[in-house]
């Protein structure tokens, strides 16, 4: 990806980001003392649950992002730099999307 | 750009710490930090979604001194995050180059962040 490409792309991630984890936080640390059942019923919803999915999408993108521009900094070694570059790419798909499909799913 | 002939970043051990420095190297390790609450988060939607005991045994963990200890780091970490976000926003926009404001800028982002984790806590728990 061209560098002024990953820039506008990390800041609009950010911009959407931003205001659903602060709804997001609030609700974890809400949640954190309910059961299974405010859990289940909270990601039910379908408005908190697109939310959700969007926030993780966003998420990993900017992460994915993030972490490549740190790697530019700190790897020296091109091979051990583009396998970094790989896996974090790999676990940015995966992860969220196991999560995902479960919230589409599962609640 | 050939991104394969950019020179390195100068590593960390060589820098004198200033104020910008701490807030630009603390904007990493946080966003590191917050890519791990990210990947925590999606095991502990993931784990309700496949089964009720497994969801039960990860909120003994979360609710555990331990567990708290690591939704209050996340909470501050996102928190500083955040604000240092905002202050990007603001140089991406052309304001507050000058070394008064960002060191200013700074101390606000390092201060506001344990103001921030303290709201979000506050307003979680119900008590504003």
């Amino acid at each position: 990806m061209k560098a002024s490409r990953k820039w506008i792309f990390q800041r609009f991630s950010a911009l959407i980001a931003a205001p659903i984890i602060i709804w997001f936080l609030i609700s974890l640390i809400s949640l954190s003392t309910g059961d299974y059942n405010a859990v289940v019923n909270f990601f039910s919803k379908p408005l908190f649950s697109f939310l959700t999915i969007i926030l993780l999408i966003t998420g990993f993108f900017h992460a994915k992002i993030g972490l490549g521009e740190i790697f530019e900094d700190y790897i020296q070694d091109e091979k051990i730099k583009n396998f970094s570059n790989l896996l974090t790419l790999l676990l940015s798909i995966i992860i969220p999307s196991i999560t995902i499909i479960l919230l589409l799913y599962k609640f | 750009m050939n991104d394969s002939k950019n020179p390195l970043s100068p590593h960390l051990q060589i820098y004198r710490w200033q104020v910008s420095s701490l807030v630009s190297i603390t904007h990493r390790i946080t966003g590191i930090l917050n890519l791990l609450g990210l990947i925590f988060i999606c095991i502990w939607i993931s784990s309700a979604g496949i089964s009720q005991n497994l969801f039960e045994f990860y909120s003994i963990f979360l609710k555990s001194f331990v567990g708290k200890f690591i939704l209050i780091g996340f909470t501050w970490s996102m928190s500083y995050h955040l604000l240092s976000g905002v202050r990007h926003f603001f140089w991406d926009l052309g304001y507050g180059y000058e070394i008064k404001t960002a060191n200013l800028s700074g101390i606000i982002v390092i201060l506001g962040s344990f103001v921030l984790t303290i709201i979000f806590w506050m307003i979680g728990r119900g008590l504003i």
